[in-house]
């Protein structure tokens, strides 16, 4: 088994949850590699949408660096603009949103505008929701990406941008209005997490080899559900490493990135 | 119309200062006048660049910026808009990158001339090249006030004013900080009973677009994705267009199909080609990323050590240096500009 670092594995673990035959709504870097790698593997039939408009692009151009990247929109099945991608999705198209974040909650809620508690004059302004909280409330199942360090796994977020299971209740998304089942996968590289189905709590599916739950608790900032029936998360093999190092991020844009503590 | 609310209550530590319901621009009432009153003669509307935004762009106004991110941004707009000025602007945008950031940074250059009063938006960044210093900078400092919705709440609320209603139901924003925050409402669906979010129409003063093609009459195609420039073309009072070639009209009546923007909306069309230099235009080049980068480290060596040197050196150059677009592409040269079109890879275009 050859080395990998922290970012291929959480492409490539982020490939494993896609299913063949679905369409996945992808943000850049880490979502649109593993939607590619999942292409190039397990699920050929997986079909990616882009917010700025394309529905089922041929990435023959190779991988586009952001999702209006003009060569995300090479070979689409179905080329319109924000309001037709996002409208895919709202009517019920779109299988899987994949998401990121500065902070995630128990229930899956997600940050990504502001750290620190004044909104109108923040201690960190981040870009904002962009297309994630439209995502994350009508994609049929939200699959976030997170780093897993205790001050992103938090009890409480700075903002909710994106809506997860709300303060957990069972009607908290359909008061809300939004029409996704809500929170299915968190990826990091030392874990995967699922939802507790009785308590939408986030639940530790998987760990990395040599690593315990009590090593993961210890990285997160709330209490986890542990699965009666912990796994290891699989690693990519020397084949998955080529097609994601030679040929999906050749240039190395998003998996050799160095990581800013 | 009844009230409702979700259950979002203490999920956050956010404090907020709940805004006013009301429009950051012209009503859905006073669109309609503006739309009504003005001239929907085919008629001859090229004009320079210089001669569109001094006729249109006023103090206080809200401008609604086109493309998405780095794709089909109208630059060349921004740059000429920032040569004639413009004080207490409210922004409204989805997504994008260099148009607020030029923006900002010429009103920390000099807030006499070019300043930003707001911002209703979706997302303000440059993607895999970094966070937007600018941007940062102003929030972090109170400098401006922010009105934050999903990008599809953005294009929707253009959508809704580009279909001459005053709002329109979503499914999104319901159960996050942005129904607290945003001008959004949340009310019982008169036909469910159920929960439904409700923002506002988006009309902007004056929308700026770059298109792929156009006749001289405004009717123009986009090839690529639309992004949300259709509709904020169809939404605002006057739009500015800038187009990569000017086409002519007999070949919009002979697929009138692609025409994406209709000539009644639109006010000025000029040709500019390489408009949305240093973004992306489909079909004619992708985005300078060295640009991108060069022009964002100046924005962030500003944040980090307050120098306004670079900076005013950048503004300088390319912008003040420049009479019109045209001498900003010569300083960019012919090799860069070539190796653009190389990366964009003849996307499929129709001219014909």
């Amino acid at each position: 088994m050859s080395e990998y670092t922290p970012f291929e594995m959480i492409a490539y673990t982020g490939s494993r949850v896609l299913e063949d035959e679905k369409i996945v709504f992808v943000g850049t870097g880490l979502p649109i590699i593993a939607a590619m790698h999942a292409q190039f593997t397990h699920a050929p039939n997986l079909y990616m949408i882009y917010e700025a408009g394309s529905l089922a692009p041929i990435l023959e151009m190779g991988m586009p660096l952001s999702v209006g990247d003009t060569r995300a929109a090479r070979k689409a099945c179905y080329l319109k603009g924000l309001c037709g991608a996002f409208e895919l999705t709202q009517r019920g198209c779109a299988d899987y949103a994949f998401i990121g974040g500065a902070q995630i909650d128990m229930y899956g809620n997600i940050c990504s505008t502001i750290e620190g508690q004044n909104y109108d004059k923040p201690g960190i302004r981040f870009p904002g929701s962009g297309g994630a909280g439209a995502m994350a409330a009508n994609c049929e199942k939200t699959i976030a990406i997170m780093a897993l360090e205790k001050r992103r796994f938090v009890k409480k977020l700075d903002f909710v941008t994106s809506i997860g299971f709300g303060d957990g209740s069972a009607d908290y998304r359909e008061k809300a209005g939004v029409l996704g089942a809500g929170p299915y996968r968190v990826i990091t590289n030392q874990a995967l997490f699922g939802f507790d189905e009785d308590t939408r709590r986030m639940e530790l599916l998987e760990v990395k080899p040599g690593l315990t739950p009590a090593d993961i608790q210890d990285l997160v900032g709330f209490e986890l559900v542990i699965s009666p029936d912990v796994k290891d998360m699989a690693e990519p093999t020397d084949e998955d490493l080529r097609l994601l190092r030679d040929v999906i991020d050749a240039e190395g844009y998003f998996l050799k990135r160095v990581i800013k503590k | 119309m009844n009230s409702a609310s979700s259950k979002i209550r203490n999920i956050s530590n956010l404090k907020y200062k709940e805004k006013k319901l009301e429009y950051w621009g012209p009503t859905p009432d006073e669109s309609r006048k503006a739309m009504v009153n003005k001239s929907h003669a085919l008629k001859d509307k090229t004009t320079t660049l210089k001669d569109a935004v001094a006729k249109h762009i006023k103090n206080g106004i809200n401008l609604g910026i086109g493309g998405f991110v780095n794709t089909r941004v109208p630059v060349a707009i921004i740059h000429e808009i920032i040569r004639h000025g413009a004080t207490d602007l409210t922004l409204s945008f989805q997504s994008n990158s260099i148009c607020p950031e030029l923006l900002a940074g010429a009103m920390i250059l000099d807030p006499d001339r070019v300043s930003i009063k707001r911002v209703e938006l979706a997302w303000w960044g440059y993607e895999i090249i970094g966070i937007a210093p600018m941007l940062r900078y102003l929030a972090t400092n109170g400098m401006i006030e922010m009105d934050d919705y999903t990008n599809y709440g953005m294009s929707v609320r253009f959508k809704a004013a580009s279909m001459g209603i005053p709002f329109i139901p979503v499914r999104d924003h319901g159960g996050s900080d942005m129904e607290l925050i945003n001008r959004g409402k949340m009310v019982k669906c008169p036909f469910s009973g159920k929960n439904v979010y409700l923002i506002p129409a988006c009309h902007p003063d004056v929308g700026i677009v770059h298109t792929t093609a156009a006749d001289m009459y405004g009717n123009a195609r986009i090839f690529g994705a639309y992004c949300t420039c259709p509709e904020i073309a169809m939404a605002a009072n006057a739009t500015i267009m800038t187009t990569e070639k000017i086409i002519a009209s007999e070949n919009i009546r002979t697929y009138p199909n692609l025409t994406e923007i209709p000539f009644p909306v639109v006010d000025t069309v000029t040709e500019v080609p390489y408009g949305s230099y240093p973004g992306a235009s489909y079909g004619s080049y992708w985005f300078d990323m060295d640009h991108l980068k060069m022009f964002r480290s100046i924005c962030e060596d500003f944040r980090k050590t307050g120098s306004k040197d670079a900076l005013k050196k950048y503004y300088d150059e390319y912008i003040f240096g420049c009479e019109n677009h045209d001498d900003f592409i010569d300083k960019i040269g012919y090799k860069t500009i070539k190796k653009l079109k190389d990366l964009d890879g003849g996307q499929p275009i129709i001219l014909t």
